[in-house]
């Protein structure tokens, strides 16, 4: 049987460190809605490529500082 | 509450209005002896009515949830910043009603439950003839699917705005 595998984000902690902007705000910079930054933050969603880059550039950082693929937590 | 929940939900609700009140009309037109069970054509006019009905509904339901959004977002910026500016105001409803990715994913989602409920009736109403039950069956059939179809899109959307899609 394949390994499962997901997709992670730091999204809450980066907006932590973005002086607590708030989900409205990054909804703003990325172009969507508060209910996907909701939904992303919570794992819910997984975006598609250019809305993770829009949302890595709304924090100044590389994608893979945003989102992480890892296998599955049992 | 988020605006794409609250939308989703004022459409369950006035879809779920306009079938029930169609439900209604139709059991106490039949109780009253007025309706003519096999004369289609007065079955058409009153399915013509109701469709009528349910979309003048949903738009007056989407202009009163909009105005009352609107006067919701006014009252949670006057509590939060002690005063509403109107541009505020008009900048925070914009970027709630931002229809981004997300939105368009479940909405094709939600429309193919729509579409196979649709599918599903259709197709009773078919079996229903071929079965020799009344025209007026398979037709009512038929209208009650579109409304159900409509009504379990609502609840598709729902689902996958809470759960995740």
């Amino acid at each position: 049987m394949g390994k499962k595998f997901e997709v992670t984000n730091n999204i809450r902690k980066l907006r932590f460190f973005a002086d607590e902007m708030t989900q409205q705000q990054l909804a703003e910079k990325a172009g969507v809605s508060r209910q996907t930054i909701i939904a992303i933050e919570g794992g819910k969603y997984s975006p598609s490529l250019e809305l993770a880059f829009r949302i890595a550039h709304a924090f100044g950082v590389k994608i893979n500082d945003v989102f992480d693929y890892r296998m599955a937590e049992k | 509450m988020s605006y794409q929940i609250a939308k989703t939900v004022t459409n369950i609700l006035s879809g779920i209005v306009v079938l029930v009140v169609y439900l209604f009309y139709v059991s106490s037109r039949y109780q009253a002896d007025l309706l003519v069970m096999d004369e289609l054509k007065s079955w058409a006019q009153i399915m013509l009515i109701f469709i009528g009905i349910g979309i003048a509904m949903a738009i007056v339901v989407q202009i009163v949830f909009h105005i009352l959004f609107s006067i919701g977002i006014a009252v949670n910026q006057s509590i939060k910043n002690g005063s509403c500016n109107d541009q505020e105001i008009e900048k925070t409803i914009e970027l709630e009603m931002v229809e981004d990715e997300m939105g368009k994913l479940i909405e094709l989602k939600s429309m193919r439950v729509s579409y196979i409920i649709v599918g599903v009736g259709f197709v009773a109403s078919l079996f229903l003839l071929f079965f020799d039950y009344q025209a007026f069956i398979a037709l009512n059939v038929l209208f009650a699917s579109f409304f159900a179809g409509g009504i379990l899109d609502g609840f598709t959307q729902l689902y996958y705005y809470l759960r995740g899609v």
